[in-house]
């Protein structure tokens, strides 16, 4: 039965995941040909900045669906334990490049990197995690 | 129930503290030797590794006092505010993300992502603790 439910959430997080990049896609290339085409500026600039922000954090919002519908509370510790560890890595991550970029002019780096810097230490955390609960 | 009674979050200030007073330490340090000295290369970047070494402490001691909490309500009540601030952090990054490419809104320095993570856990803590009030 847990097995089911567990199977389901993820089939659940699958296809709105799914959806969501459609969105993004969709979005980046409208937004993209906008400012290419157009030029907007002023509200109308910020306002069409932010769309391809949106499906981002829609993501992060299906994965935390995702956690909420889990219901066997080994895969809820692996999940959990992963994210606590990625935040952990992207926090001490941005902290040591921010203080190289302060005092060793160090390159700029995007705030736009720190959310896919994450997702590859979530990668890294989940995989580690899994192995030590195998 | 007075937080203070209870040993984990003692030591966790504790431990607070200390990783607190090592960040300025070091900070200092830094600073003073990047101001007299002007230090290039692989030293500069050591140097700015140290301050940084302050806030990973600060980080650590937070993991120590997860593991030390015995409460199973307040630490599941911790940990949803450390989801909910990730969560919360990255949509600012990645908003500020674009509105820095397509409109050339000033950069965001990484150094602010671990004071703007803190100022949102904070904030979900306080939203978490009234929810279940």
């Amino acid at each position: 039965m847990e097995r089911e439910i567990e199977d389901s959430a993820l089939s659940r997080y699958k296809k709105r995941m799914f959806i969501l990049v459609v969105v993004l896609a969709l979005l980046s290339q409208l937004v993209f040909w906008e400012f290419i085409r157009h030029h907007p500026t002023g509200v109308l600039a910020y306002l069409l900045a932010v769309l391809p922000a949106l499906p981002f954090i829609g993501i992060m919002a299906t994965y935390a669906l995702y956690i909420a519908e889990l219901r066997d509370e080994l895969v809820r510790t692996v999940v959990k334990t992963s994210l606590l560890w990625s935040i952990v890595a992207t926090l001490s991550a941005t902290t040591l490049w921010g203080f190289l970029e302060l005092l060793a002019n160090a390159p700029h780096l995007q705030p736009l990197l720190v959310l896919p810097i994450f997702g590859i230490f979530l990668g890294i955390a989940t995989a580690l995690v899994n192995r030590r609960y195998e | 129930m007075n937080c203070m009674n209870n040993p984990a979050v003692r030591r966790y200030l504790w431990r607070f503290l200390a990783t607190m007073l090592l960040y300025i330490a070091f900070l200092v340090l830094a600073v003073w030797i990047f101001v007299h000295y002007h230090p290039a290369g692989p030293l500069a970047w050591l140097l700015a590794f140290l301050p940084a070494l302050g806030i990973i402490a600060q980080i650590a001691a937070f993991g120590m006092y997860l593991s030390e909490e015995k409460d199973e309500f307040m630490r599941n009540l911790q940990i949803q505010a450390l989801l909910w601030g990730i969560g919360a952090t990255l949509s600012v990054t990645v908003t500020w993300g674009f509105l820095e490419s397509f409109v050339h809104l000033r950069h965001m320095d990484l150094i602010l992502v671990y004071p703007l993570y803190c100022v949102l856990s904070g904030l979900a803590l306080g939203i978490q603790q009234m929810r279940y009030r």
